[in-house]
């Protein structure tokens, strides 16, 4: 018996030698998780993606000399100092390292005075880029379209390609749901696409990705896809209309959320600009209440939507909504965001759509109200 | 499933005909005399999967569960020389080794690969697994018989892999795309990324055994095996799980010697 109970606590010590949790490793990570700034100069919260944070500032603002403060993943260190004084006329880079050492992350930090263009003619564009640190090769992903604003400051349009990405990362930026297309109305376009997601795709749930352009930024959120999109850019304007041209055709078979497919159902685009007070629960719309909020005040959607291969024109008046009102100081105070949001597939946010589906949208322009002199 | 149980009753039923024949019996008692000796053994496999040592991104075990893991193994020994001791055995026995595991783990590296496209990344939250696997094993080992109860065995085994299921999910945290500093995908509210790796499963693993038995009753012996494998559960080119699983596992059972 002696043996027996031997082996026994011999198997017990094996099992437990092997199954020893082991000291936590130092953090990996590398995030600004927070930002402060001079007492009442911002007209938003910090805007923080993954690789930059935009602060929206009043118009009196002295960029020269400011000294934003950053709070970063536990243990990780950001150079310069959070605190310094810089000269942010240009936006200036930061860097964070992780706590290991192993990781380095680049932002760009950006004050923004909110003049916004209202001419989009989707000619510019950059890469979404990563630097793998291990071997400093640098990938390029997928098409970012921006606009260069009157004071030297840009803006991003935001797209759902980081989404796609997850999923395919090896595809060429041609065959993301958001990219350029050469043949435009002048110049070169925006081309949103409804695409497939594969197998992974599914396996997350997510089987399709429609193109997507809007104002604002995205952050993925498995759990509801309509609130990784972020909508709104301050605007300091009244806006009017919406106008530019388009090119639409509908992809072959519509699906739904579990990839099945529904017969009797054919695909459509969305267009649409909303305007809409910004307030201290409600910094951004997202894909769940971009059309829906209390804090909108008027929408301009487009109606007369059409499949059709030549360019055609739209011209879309912004409606105000029921009991809303615009209160000209909170415009001038920038209180009022404004979103212009296009997709391929009008209930691309809850994965319902025809891959293949594709919209073409180029030299668009937003008009608004003169200033009241 | 059905296949298995075929593959079972296959196996059992020369054993217990050969039980119900007078004439049969007679062989088995020649054989004995010649050092021949049969045994049927039934019993419980009690172990998991593991990485070994645990690495540093599982942080918690936050469940795990065992199942019901059966086993049963027919196996021969002849034992050598006059006085008996030693002696040489073979067997086949069909077995389920599994386990159901839930675990925390921060940065963890995995990369899915899937027709060329593929998700990568540091995932730090829960992940949820179910190891399943019908093995038919085939153990050679060298036998010591300390007393008139006590034998002591050792030896190496050899497992097909009939069936296997690994799978499971994960929820309740974020991925960072591609490295730590990559775009971060958070899963929350229970909103869960499931995974099938089951097709990558190893189908031929070795490993070692060690055991006891001890003679309870004429017949009835109480084993004790311990079946360690040296092969990493997957496929070598296999890459999603970073790390390399072994298949441990304690069987605790019953023998009939004939």
């Amino acid at each position: 018996m002696k043996i027996k109970i031997t082996m026994i606590l011999l198997t017990i010590g094996v099992f437990s030698l092997g199954s020893c949790i082991r000291d936590e490793a130092p953090n990996s990570e590398a995030d600004i998780t927070s930002c402060r700034v001079t007492s009442g100069i911002l007209i938003r919260e910090a805007v923080i993606t993954n690789e930059k944070v935009t602060l929206y500032v009043n118009d009196s603002v002295d960029l020269t000399r400011q000294k934003p403060e950053f709070t970063v993943t536990e243990g990780a260190t950001i150079s310069p100092a959070s605190g310094t004084i810089r000269n942010f006329t240009t936006p200036q880079t930061y860097i964070v390292t992780s706590q290991d050492g192993k990781w380095k992350k680049s932002y760009t930090v950006e004050y923004v005075f909110s003049n916004l263009l209202t001419k989009y003619d989707f000619e510019k564009i950059k890469y979404y880029e990563y630097t793998n640190p291990e071997t400093n090769k640098t990938i390029q992903f997928f098409h970012i379209f921006y606009d260069t604003e009157i004071d030297g400051s840009s803006m991003d349009w935001g797209s759902g390609n980081a989404g796609f990405m997850i999923t395919s990362s090896s595809s060429p930026a041609k065959d993301y749901p958001t990219c350029q297309d050469d043949n435009g109305f002048k110049g070169k376009c925006a081309k949103l696409t409804t695409r497939s997601t594969g197998k992974l795709g599914a396996m997350f749930n997510a089987p399709i990705a429609a193109g997507n352009l809007f104002f604002g930024t995205f952050e993925v959120n498995m759990d509801n896809m309509a609130k990784s999109t972020h909508f709104g850019v301050p605007f300091k304007h009244v806006p009017t209309e919406l106008v530019g041209y388009y090119k639409y055709k509908a992809g072959e078979n519509y699906t739904n959320a579990k990839n099945e497919e529904v017969a009797e159902k054919k695909d459509n685009f969305d267009l649409y600009a909303v305007f809409y007070e910004v307030t201290d629960d409600v910094q951004y719309l997202d894909g769940t209440n971009s059309l829906t909020s209390d804090n909108i005040v008027s929408i301009a959607r487009i109606k007369d939507k059409k499949e059709t291969d030549t360019w055609t024109r739209f011209a879309i008046p912004f409606n105000m909504c029921e009991s809303k009102s615009i209160d000209q100081a909170k415009v001038k105070a920038g209180k009022y965001n404004i979103a212009i949001i296009m997709s391929s597939s009008i209930d691309g946010a809850k994965f319902n759509g025809a891959v293949g589906s594709t919209l073409y949208v180029d030299e668009m322009q937003l008009f608004y109200k003169p200033e009241e002199k | 499933m059905k296949n298995i149980i075929l593959l079972i009753l296959g196996i059992l039923v020369p054993f217990v005909s050969a039980i119900g024949q007078n004439e049969s019996s007679q062989t088995l008692i020649n054989a004995e005399k010649n050092g021949w000796e049969y045994e049927m053994k039934f019993g419980i496999n009690i172990g998991g999967a593991s990485p070994i040592p645990l690495p540093e991104s599982i942080r918690s075990i936050e469940s795990y569960n065992p199942k019901f893991n059966g086993m049963i193994e027919g196996n021969a020994t002849r034992w050598i020389g006059d006085s008996k001791k030693w002696g040489i055995s073979a067997g086949i026995r069909i077995e389920s080794k599994g386990m159901h595991a839930g675990a925390t783990v921060k940065s963890y590296s995995t990369e899915v690969v899937d027709d060329g496209s593929k998700v990568s990344g540091y995932w730090t939250g829960y992940v949820n697994t179910k190891y399943n696997s019908i093995l038919m094993t085939v153990p050679i080992m060298a036998n010591y018989k300390l007393n008139d109860r006590w034998n002591l065995r050792a030896g190496i085994y050899m497992s097909y892999m009939l069936d296997g299921d690994f799978s499971g999910y994960v929820s309740d945290g974020y991925l960072r795309q591609g490295t730590p500093t990559g775009q971060k995908i958070l899963f929350t509210n229970g909103k869960q990324g499931t995974y099938n790796f089951s097709d990558d499963l190893r189908h031929i693993q070795t490993g070692i055994q060690i055991g006891a038995s001890w003679l309870a009753y004429k017949h009835f012996r109480l084993n004790g095996d311990l079946e360690w494998g040296l092969n990493d559960i997957f496929e070598k080119n296999f890459k999603t799980v970073s790390f390399n699983m072994y298949p441990i596992y304690l069987n605790i059972g019953f023998g009939y010697k004939f």
